[in-house]
């Protein structure tokens, strides 16, 4: 199962025990009884239909149940090395954190840098709000142990499969390169007041008016070995004479820009239309998408999921569906 | 084609800068490849690193693994 159902459908599933990934507005999860699940705070789904908002009495499901043996837990911001280390040895860590928190900066700047990262998989999403309610309103992750709300900590659905099985993480990045101008940062950081342009030091936020770059549209697009890794651009904070990111970046990659995606909608349908459904068994997409790219009614097939503010594919990325295959 | 054994010269000359000629294209190999680049760590714990990495993942990673020894 990985859909919107009731609120009162989710409450019988974890009162027979079932082991569940839940995503859904503050008010849905609130509702729901102490069991084997996880949640975090999101309105914003894609689903069959298109990208719909969820205000209230419907929660997204994915039950994991049948994946293999589930175990929950929980980390604080100092805490969140235990996510792999705790990790099973084949399988995979379903995480959500809250945006905005201590544990989602930190498990930004660190997570790529545990030794183990990419021997047990961490997959998830970063939990947010309603967009009016920005800043009034902070997300949530529910530990369904004991039915308990948190505004700074990750939670984490240990998945451990079977020995003939094994987890991938994949995702779908729209966004290229430009080709253009080369971006060096001197430290992992969501906040950038200068940094390296065609290796001349340039102040970040002067650079990004003067190349019509501020409005946030296009992510910076980090070469790893090859993959695609976005950092979305947030805001430029004059007093502070810095480029807000939702993000870190890191030193020791090179960055451009991404091009422009005319139609995301077209653009999505045409690469999920190549991928291979079997065994996806959760995904996301990202707010920035769902927002630039109009998604609120548009389907774009793929895998059903919570449109989130932050996805996370052993690392931190934005911009990017995420989905978890097992094979 | 099986991982090349822990002792195998291929891992030191990945682990000081071969493994970015790895060709992949899977997510993880790429973002581990670039932790590998960044990492001020020594070269013998670089070469372990990779060989757990490939060791673990060898059923996922056919095209990969069979580049190894070539290193």
């Amino acid at each position: 199962m990985n859909e919107l159902i009731s609120v009162a459908a989710a409450a019988e599933l974890i009162r027979k025990g079932a082991a569940l990934s839940l995503a859904g507005p503050e008010s849905a999860l609130d509702q729901l009884p102490a069991g084997n699940w996880i949640g975090g705070t999101i309105p914003y789904f894609m689903v069959a239909g298109g990208g719909t908002v969820v205000t209230e009495g419907k929660v997204f499901v994915t039950d994991l149940s049948k994946l293999g043996h589930i175990s929950i837990a929980s980390y604080g911001p100092a805490e969140l090395a235990g996510i792999v280390g705790h990790a099973p040895e084949n399988g995979f860590s379903l995480t959500i954190i809250p945006a905005g928190s201590q544990s989602h900066q930190r498990f930004a700047a660190e997570a790529s840098s545990n030794p183990d990262a990419f021997l047990k998989p961490t997959v998830g999403w970063i939990s947010g709000v309603h967009l009016s309610d920005l800043g009034r309103v902070s997300p949530k992750v529910y530990d369904g142990r004991t039915a308990s709300k948190h505004e700074d900590r990750a939670v984490v659905a240990y998945v451990s499969l079977p020995a003939d099985k094994l987890a991938s993480v994949e995702i779908v990045n729209l966004f290229e390169p430009d080709g253009g101008d080369v971006l060096h940062f001197s430290d992992t950081s969501f906040q950038v007041g200068e940094c390296l342009v065609n290796g001349k030091k340039v102040d970040f936020a002067q650079y990004l008016r003067s190349n019509g770059l501020d409005g946030g549209k296009l992510p910076l697009v980090g070469d790893f070995a090859g993959a695609h890794i976005n950092v979305s651009v947030q805001n430029i904070d004059d007093v502070k004479g810095v480029v807000n990111l939702y993000a870190p970046v890191f030193p020791g990659v090179d960055y451009h820009f991404a091009k422009p995606v005319p139609d995301y909608a077209n653009a999505f349908r045409a690469r999920l239309a190549k991928v291979d459904a079997q065994g996806v068994v959760m995904g996301c997409n990202c707010i920035l998408n769902f927002l630039y790219g109009e998604l609120e009614g548009k389907a774009i097939g793929g895998v059903q999921g919570p449109v989130t503010f932050g996805e996370i594919a052993y690392q931190l990325l934005n911009q990017t569906m995420v989905m978890i295959r097992i094979s | 084609m099986t991982v090349p054994a822990s002792n195998h010269p291929c891992w030191q000359r990945l682990a000081s800068g071969g493994i970015a000629r790895l060709k992949t294209q899977h997510l993880g190999t790429q973002l581990m490849t670039k932790r590998i680049e960044r990492s001020t760590d020594s070269l013998a714990v670089k070469a372990s690193e990779l060989h757990a990495y490939f060791a673990k993942w060898e059923r996922a990673l056919p095209a990969e693994v069979s580049q190894l020894a070539s290193f």
